[in-house]
């Protein structure tokens, strides 16, 4: 993966979870922070750091913006079934 | 998980222990670092500022319901910046105060779309729960409030744009980028900001503007170039708005220029003198004419001025047309004028006009005005078509034949006494086919055909009978030699056409003796064809007939004669005698003597065509003129026509013939529709048969109300009708 299709997210631990940009897009808070038009420290390294979310949320966090990613684009059913798998 | 041995745990689910707030000024802090944080963004200087730190501490504000004063403090915060930005912009001189503007509002959108982005989690929970204006629309509102309604900034801003534009108009170079931020700033504010600081200004100045500058062109400009210079400008205003308004003052402001350059002066266009829309319609200026339409299009009333000026133009000039007794003494320049006239119309409709249903029924209707005010129209439209069946499609192509039918159908269509078009289009055709000469039986039937599908079947089965009639005779005229061709050796040939009398037009037959070479002839074909056809009745019709005779004159000149067949018989008793006079010559023939003087007149008095010789040698024919064969006649050509029956304009008594014959006819047409009226309705009153009747004859005459009185008259006393006993203006009909 390219390095401008990635981004960063760093725990109040100091984890780093390198991730794609598209997943990361997932939450509007993120993709307000990325896509801001002001100079913030964030658009310019790509790196956002949570000192409040802990690595264990902030993984669980990860791996639901690729799972919702993965399921955007079907029905609401599979979505359910998929729910109870995980 | 192994519990076997293990006592069992029970799980207890705690509530999340957030860190609990302990800090008074907590609230107080975290304000404070979001206040330096507006601050510098602000002050374009946010590249420091962690986005993930800030959006938290104003999550947590209006987590701890704190909500309020983080909305309160980000008003007052967001004010007074913009008091400062207003003052920049007020400071500013000339030029520079809209590019000041500019600037500064791309400023605070830039920041503000930041500051949302922070406060994102605010504006979802905290104003949505509290009914306040979220943090876009207020950063908006503010910026309103604080910067535009300035007293000094809000008529500057008014008087510098609308100068600008004004400018424009003038034909300067204006920034339009500049403009287009500007005006967009406005209609981002809210569309009552567009209008009340814009629009409203914009169209009282403009309205202004082009009243001036309308009433100074009309004063100097002829019409089409005030035409062209009212295209431009409302063209211009069109570009205008697509540049730098916003689209929806785009029929506000067209509607403007219409009123005042078109709307406001359109009488004096339409009649401006030496320029007009008459004298357009004269010297076929299509283009100018077309701007006419397309600008006139727009503005109310604006197609009508247009279309009531050229339906009076137009009628005046055909009444002119119609009543000048130059152009009625020929039939055919007549129609032929009209023709023009119609194609010139047609022309200007469909290349200006855009082809403007209400423009092309206008047209008709005045066309049917005219034409029938000229009670000779029906007789004269019919010569024309005599004429073009006649001699005028000889070279001309199929399709330019059916042209020309087609024009002759629609000036037909405008008649309003379609049976006196029909009597003499009868007598004509009659004319036609009994000349002898070849007749262009494609065009002529193609007509017939035209006119059965307009009127209907009635109108054409007698002329198709005439037609029947020429065929038949041409069969008969075959047997005939057929069986006697043997007997007649080298006497002379007889070709006969047998007219059925109902189909063609009657004409009192006179009397006429024929010379003895020809009575044997004649009776033999009598006693032929009623051979053939027992229960008939044959009456020689010799007022229609020609005869080709092979005269020898003195000087050894051979010519071969076309005459009528009273001019045969005449000829031919100069066989026997040198010298006659018109009492013998009237005894002789026993033709009547209006006829013997006119066919005498053709052949005595006409040059080149003088094969007798009279004396005295005046244009009238006297009872003692003697007349004798002229040996010195001479032509070019071997064969002469001499007076052949040509169809003609009517002189004026058989003109009132004609007309007389008609309004007979036209006598039980009226008695027939007024029964088939009563016998469909039982009872009617008087004004409703009249409307009646003149709906159903209308197809082919204007029915006359006191003529429909007059018949209803002899209904009644024929016992077809009987007044209602009560009611006097009340019909019933009787079975």
């Amino acid at each position: 993966m390219k390095k401008e299709d990635t981004v960063k997210l760093i725990s109040a631990e100091g984890f780093e979870f390198v991730i794609d940009k598209n997943a990361a897009m997932v939450s509007q808070t993120i993709r307000n922070m990325l896509t801001s038009p002001g100079g913030f420290a964030e658009t310019e390294h790509r790196e956002v750091t949570f000192p409040e979310i802990s690595t264990t949320i902030l993984e669980k966090i990860c791996q639901y913006f690729y799972w919702s990613l993965q399921y955007a684009r079907l029905g609401v059913q599979i979505v359910q079934i998929a729910l109870s798998a995980l | 998980m192994n519990c076997s041995n293990q006592k069992k745990r029970s799980f207890n689910i705690e509530a999340f222990k957030h860190k609990v707030v302990v800090d008074p000024n907590y609230a107080d802090k975290t304000w404070r670092l979001l206040e330096h944080a507006i601050d510098e963004i602000y002050n374009k200087n946010a590249s420091g500022l962690s986005f993930e730190e800030l959006y938290r501490n104003a999550y947590n504000m209006v987590l701890h319901k704190y909500g309020e004063k983080l909305y309160t403090g980000l008003v007052s915060t967001m004010t007074s910046h913009l008091v400062t930005m207003s003052r920049c912009i007020e400071n500013a001189h000339g030029e520079m105060f809209l590019e000041e503007l500019n600037s500064k509002w791309a400023d605070h959108n830039k920041a503000l779309q930041m500051i949302r982005d922070i406060l994102m989690y605010m504006d979802r929970s905290y104003v949505h729960g509290s009914q306040k204006t979220p943090v876009h629309e207020l950063g908006l509102n503010l910026w309103r409030d604080n910067v535009i309604y300035v007293t000094g900034i809000q008529s500057r801003l008014q008087n510098i744009v609308l100068q600008l534009i004004h400018k424009e108009r003038t034909g300067q170079i204006i920034n339009q980028g500049l403009m287009r931020n500007i005006i967009k700033m406005l209609s981002d504010l809210g569309p009552s900001v567009y209008q009340v600081n814009f629009e409203r200004p914009f169209l009282e100045a403009s309205g202004d503007f082009y009243s001036i500058e309308s009433r100074e062109f009309i004063e100097c400009c002829d019409c089409g170039d005030y035409l062209q210079k009212a295209e431009r400008r409302l063209n211009e205003e069109i570009d205008r708005v697509s540049h730098y308004l916003d689209a929806k003052s785009e029929v506000k402001i067209t509607n403007v220029v219409e009123k005042e350059m078109i709307a406001n002066h359109m009488t004096r266009l339409v009649h401006m003198e030496d320029s007009g829309l008459v004298n357009m319609i004269i010297d076929d200026k299509y283009e100018d004419l077309k701007r006419f339409y397309n600008l006139f299009h727009r503005v109310p009333n604006g197609l009508s001025t247009i279309r009531e000026v050229m339906m009076s133009y137009s009628r005046e000039t055909g009444m002119q047309l119609v009543t000048d007794p130059e152009k009625l003494k020929d039939p055919v320049e007549f129609v032929q004028c009209l023709l023009n006239k119609k194609d010139k119309y047609d022309k200007i409709i469909t290349l200006a006009f855009n082809n403007d249903k209400s423009f092309q029924n206008a047209l008709n209707s005045s066309f049917e005005f005219f034409i029938n005010r000229n009670p000779r129209s029906p007789e004269f439209i019919s010569l024309f078509v005599d004429d073009k069946l006649r001699k005028g499609l000889k070279g001309v192509g199929e399709d330019d034949v059916e042209v020309v039918l087609d024009k002759v159908m629609m000036m037909f269509r405008f008649l309003h006494e379609k049976d006196v078009f029909e009597k003499y289009y009868k007598q004509h055709l009659a004319k036609r086919l009994l000349s002898g000469k070849d007749v262009s039986d494609d065009a002529e039937r193609s007509l017939i055909l035209k006119l059965k599908t307009e009127c209907g079947y009635q109108f054409t089965s007698k002329l198709e009978g005439m037609f029947t009639d020429m065929k038949t005779s041409q069969d008969t005229n075959d047997g005939f030699y057929l069986k006697h061709g043997a007997d007649l050796g080298d006497g002379p040939s007889l070709v006969v056409q047998v007219l059925t009398t109902g189909s063609w037009p009657t004409q009192p037959s006179a009397t006429c003796n024929l010379p003895a070479e020809l009575t044997s002839l004649c009776d033999k074909f009598r006693s032929y064809y009623l051979g053939t056809h027992s229960g008939r009745r044959l009456s020689w019709q010799t007022n229609m007939g020609t005869a080709d005779i092979k005269a020898n004159f003195g000087t050894g000149q051979k010519h071969e004669l076309t005459v009528s067949t009273y001019q045969m018989c005449v000829l031919m008793l100069f066989n026997n005698a040198e010298r006659l006079t018109y009492k013998e010559l009237e005894q002789a023939t026993e033709i009547p003597s209006l006829d013997l003087k006119r066919c005498l007149q053709s052949m005595a008095c006409v040059k080149g065509k003088n094969v007798l010789k009279k004396e005295p040698m005046s244009k009238d024919i006297g009872e003692d003129d003697v007349f004798s064969v002229n040996d010195k006649f001479s032509s070019k050509f071997f064969k002469v026509r001499i007076g052949t029956v040509v169809a003609q304009k009517e002189t004026e008594p058989e003109k009132h013939e004609t007309r007389q014959r008609v309004e007979e006819d036209r006598k039980p047409q009226i008695e027939a529709a007024i029964v088939r009226i009563m016998k469909a309705r039982r009872v009617l009153d008087h004004n409703n048969v009249i409307t009646e009747v003149i709906k159903q004859l209308q197809p082919r005459f204007l029915a006359n109300p006191s003529e429909i009185k007059k018949r209803i008259e002899s209904l009644i006393e024929r016992d077809f009708l009987e007044r209602d006993g009560s009611d006097r203006k009340l019909y019933q009909y009787l079975a």
